[in-house]
């Protein structure tokens, strides 16, 4: 791994990609494009077919209709040991009856590559996920951690097109993967090579994503960046997926190109985007950290504590609007002592004056 | 956008194409001249002035037929997109799908054609056989006995061996190791030696009944004779099965059935029955097959009690009626796959036992000692029993003349010398018989567990169909099936390694199954994403990890072919003599000393075999023959 410039990395394409198992259609119509050294997220619930459709790029499943290239060669009809791309599996997938050695070693034995060559590939391989030394152990010797980077090692020393993440992390306890994300994300970029990662844990795909795509029940449903997506979700799945949110029916007052004035909860809340159809039922994303708590009588919206919950550095309230019952998840970050609410107590709320967009 | 092919691009594209058809074409052909010939046969002849003008003709012999269907066998995988991508996949599915029409659905199928023949030689369809079956009293007699015997058979080992079990997994009786071993010796035996040691002991001049009691008048040979001859043969199948579902079973159910106040005999009846009644219907309907398929014993302890597979054998061979005995061998497979078919469908469905998991399994009860005692002397009986009969097949090989002369002697181990080239084929052919049948048994298992194609399902059922073949039928069919030109194979040993492969497949690919659930198929998938093609695959990853599977298929079709009679007795001949059909043939003319050592030799072998199966595999015996 020592020449990490030439590495040689290609773009993914899928076109129109669908997958039908019997009755269930676990992919529809999925299009998609990888800039060459990026890394894309496949994030959504599980059953979303994030997990399919990483597996026909790598041509475990074969696709009902729709086309897969990666760089400008189309692979469709490919086996997956012809095509340029390695995967690295939830479940490691190391070779239990060999060694370290042998597990990296054997996708260069594959390729029928010299003797000497693969020794020095190895390791440099081993030396890059600082594994030296180790080689003469046996899988189930070494942490989960260890696994993780020797079935990164193994992947990688083929020199793969493409890199294929199918939840390297989920078998990790949870300190672990935060690290261990970071390491991946690290080689990933280091080597500018292209990759495909599913997780169905946003806060994972966040963290280590360009480019996030959100399924739900076999379709993309948005593709942004982690901050778009934030942000402008296009729908309430997207907006409750990457994230607790409050997703509130709202009444629209007028519009412009300037934006949108809408009545929520009778109070006023602007929005920086019109809705595309202005006669469509709309409704308004509230993060939980943008509704704030005043204390001041008369100044906000009556309302009554529900639940709290201590989260971290974070107090969660869940408190009832007086008027008709709507449930709020509220944040409070550094939770003072003077700004505490027991159970029961009522209070008043406030509803952000700005939105960035709306959804219909 | 990808440049527009060019034609050199399109011919490299068709080339994989071209290999397959060609490939295709080439074992066609091959298959065409195994099983089709063109000779040539004189028509006419005549004299005119002088001069002899002889006309021949050609004619087609062999079978069309089953050439067809290997054609269409063939051509089914083809509609497979992700088969015909991979040469080698397909090829290989090709070959276990000509080889299972071959070898399993063809030889079965011939039974009943031959079965619905007319008499001497006479092709056509004809139901004469059956008229002339069933105005025989022998037909309906045999058939009557036949299921009888069955049902009260499977029903006695049946409910035997769950009171085994129960007591073996769930109670806390003494000398549970032992027995658990003891309860089950009979597994390694050949068959037919049960009834020889019973012989010993129970017969004319049995060691028991003649000297010790002195009984005269009552005779061991008949119906009696052979329940007690399966039930000893077949309860240990029941006790593995039933052990098997005992030792999984919840203790929180039993607990708080107890907790709501059912008593002892309560429980048993309200929910440790219901919860093991799917396992003890697969073992009545196991030991039900087994025991109209039983051959060896009636034979030796039946006296005149008619049955179908002896009478199979009687009216082929002795008789010399072979369309009377296929018709026979109809009769008897019938309700083999009637039991079979309700057998599968069973183990398909849920089982109530294996639903919860983390639940407290396994764990024994305390019973009062009016249960306990009982049930440990039952357990006692049957396992000092087994060693009994054991035992007399040991000692009668070492003495002068059972029940005349009770002096030690070599003479009847010396004895074995002539017999040694019996040895040596039966030793042969069962070590090739176990790896043929053991490897495919694995490559099938991994082709139907791991990968999607049109006929998968028929391939899993053909590969384990013959499970409820009786081996008296698959004797028949062999021979039907494989005694006319052009292929000859009676009275060579291949067709006895086959037939000895095949007829144990069942076993080989449900182990390899089993094993293949166990493991993780992103392993098999990482090799092909390193790049490693599918054979290469197979050979580094999947067989590696099946190592202890495929082993234990071997040593599993080794012992089942070193101990097989009733497959043997039709297929073996002067040229290839086998151990077991020889020693038959001692026990039923020979003295009872001369055919112990036989056996002992036999139950000999069979431990050696085990062992090497423990020094490998660290697998029991009991493992062994857990696989149903």
């Amino acid at each position: 791994m020592a020449s990490e410039a030439n590495f040689a990395t290609a773009s993914i394409r899928l076109e129109n990609l669908s997958k039908q198992f019997k009755e269930i259609l676990a992919v529809d119509d999925v299009t998609l494009e990888v800039e060459p050294g990026t890394l894309v997220c496949l994030l959504g619930p599980s059953g979303c077919g994030k997990t399919t459709t990483l597996r026909m790029i790598a041509g475990f499943e074969d696709p009902t209709s729709g086309k897969v290239f990666i760089g400008d060669e189309d692979v469709t009809e490919m086996p997956p040991y012809a095509r340029p791309s390695a995967m690295v599996f939830q479940s490691y997938a190391l070779f239990p009856h060999m060694s370290v050695y042998e597990n990296v070693a054997y996708g260069l034995k594959a390729r029928r590559t010299p003797r000497s060559e693969i020794r020095t590939k190895v390791r440099e391989a081993l030396d890059l996920i600082e594994l030296e030394g180790q080689d003469d152990k046996s899988p189930s010797q070494l942490s989960g951690g260890q696994q993780q980077r020797v079935a990164l090692a193994r992947a990688l020393v083929i020199r793969p097109k493409v890199l294929l993440f199918d939840e390297p992390l989920s078998n990790l306890d949870a300190q672990l993967r935060v690290r261990m994300r970071g390491e991946l994300r690290d080689v990933q970029r280091r080597l500018g090579i292209t990759s495909v990662y599913v997780t169905h844990d946003q806060e994972e795909a966040f963290s280590i994503a360009d480019v996030v795509a959100i399924m739900n029940q076999g379709r993309l449903t948005q593709l942004g960046s982690p901050l778009d997506l934030y942000r402008r979700p296009a729908d309430r799945f997207v907006a409750e997926f990457v994230g607790l949110s409050n997703v509130l029916p709202a009444e629209l007052v007028g519009s412009n190109d300037k934006g949108a004035d809408i009545r929520v909860l009778g109070q006023m809340i602007h929005s920086r985007l019109a809705p595309t159809d202005p006669s469509a039922s709309i409704s308004v994303v509230l993060r939980p950290e943008a509704i704030r708590i005043v204390s001041g009588k008369d100044s906000g919206i009556p309302a009554r504590v529900r639940a709290l919950a201590y989260i971290g550095p974070i107090a969660r309230y869940t408190v009832a609007v007086e008027k008709d019952g709507t449930e709020l998840i509220i944040d409070l970050s550094n939770p003072s002592s003077d700004e505490f609410y027991e159970e029961g107590t009522s209070v008043q709320i406030q509803l952000p004056k700005e939105v960035p967009a709306l959804l219909s | 956008m990808p440049e527009p092919l060019t034609f050199s691009d399109r011919i490299r594209n068709r080339r994989p194409l071209l290999i397959i058809a060609g490939i295709q074409i080439v074992l066609l052909a091959f298959i065409a001249t195994r099983v089709m010939d063109i000779v040539i046969v004189e028509d006419s002849r005549e004299v005119v002035d002088g001069v002899e003008t002889i006309t021949l003709r050609r004619e087609l012999i062999g079978d069309p037929l089953l050439f067809a269907l290997a054609a269409v066998g063939m051509a089914l995988p083809l509609s497979s997109k992700n088969l015909r991508r991979e040469p080698v996949m397909l090829l290989t599915v090709q070959l276990m799908i000509v080889a299972l029409l071959i070898f399993v659905l063809w030889p079965v199928g011939q039974i009943f054609v031959e079965g619905f023949e007319g008499s001497g030689g006479d092709k056509r369809f004809s139901l004469e056989n059956y008229q002339r079956l069933f105005s025989r009293p022998m037909v309906a007699r045999a058939s009557r006995n036949t299921v009888l015997l069955g049902i009260t058979s499977a029903t006695l080992s049946t409910l035997i061996g769950a009171v085994v079990a129960y007591t073996l997994t769930l109670t806390d009786i003494p000398w549970k190791r032992i027995l658990r071993v003891l309860v089950v010796l009979t597994l390694v035996s050949p068959p037919f030696a049960v009834s020889f040691s019973f012989i010993l002991l129970f017969g004319r001049r049995g060691l028991i009944t003649y000297d010790l009691l002195g009984i005269r008048a009552w005779s061991i040979y008949g119906p009696d004779g052979i329940i007690m001859v399966q039930l000893i043969s077949n309860i240990p199948l029941a006790v593995l099965i039933l052990m098997g579902v005992f030792s999984s079973m919840d203790r929180d159910l039993e607990d708080a059935a107890e907790d709501l106040g059912a008593k002892t005999f309560r429980l048993l009846r309200t929910i440790t029955f219901p919860l093991v009644t799917p396992a003890l219907l697969t073992a009545w309907l196991l030991n039900f097959i087994s025991s109209i398929s039983d051959f060896g014993n009636p034979m030796l302890i039946g006296g005149d009690f008619q049955l179908l597979a002896p009478q199979a054998y009687i009216q082929r061979v002795e008789l010399f009626d072979p369309q009377l005995s296929a018709a026979l061998a109809v009769l008897l497979v019938i309700p083999a796959l009637f039991a079979f078919a309700l057998q599968h469908w069973i183990s398909n469905r849920k089982s109530y036992v294996t639903v919860t998991g983390g639940a407290r399994t396994g764990q024994i009860r305390k019973l009062s000692g009016w249960f306990k005692w009982p049930l440990f002397s039952i357990v006692l009986f049957l396992g000092m029993f087994n060693l009994l009969l054991y035992g007399s097949i040991f000692v009668g090989a070492a003495v002068k003349a059972w029940g005349f002369d009770f002096s030690l002697t070599l003479r009847n181990v010396k004895g074995l010398l002539i017999a040694i080239g019996e040895l040596r084929n039966s030793l042969f052919v069962a070590a090739v018989a176990g790896v043929l049948g053991g490897f495919i048994g694995i490559v099938l298992a991994s082709l139907v567990t791991r990968r999607r194609f049109a006929g998968r399902g028929a391939l899993d059922f053909a590969g384990t169909l013959m499970y409820a073949i009786p081996g008296t039928v698959v004797g028949i069919g062999y021979i039907i099936a494989f005694n006319a030109a052009p292929y000859l194979l009676t009275g060579t040993f291949f067709i006895i390694i086959v037939a000895f492969a095949f007829r144990r497949l069942p076993v080989g690919l449900r182990s390899g199954v089993a094993a293949e659930k166990q493991i993780d198929p992103h392993l098999e998938e990482a090799s092909l994403d390193l790049g490693a093609s599918r054979p290469r695959t197979f050979a580094k990853v999947t067989f590696p990890l099946l190592r202890t599977a495929f082993l234990a298929g071997v040593i599993y079709i080794f012992i089942r072919s070193m101990t097989d009679l009733s497959a043997a007795i039709f297929l073996s001949s002067a040229r290839t003599q086998l151990f077991t059909v020889r020693m038959f043939n001692v026990m039923v003319r020979g003295s009872p000393s001369e055919a112990a050592a036989f056996a002992a030799l036999l139950i000999v072998i069979i431990m050696l075999a085990l062992g090497l199966l423990g020094r490998l595999t660290g697998k029991s015996f009991v493992d062994l023959f857990r696989i149903t």
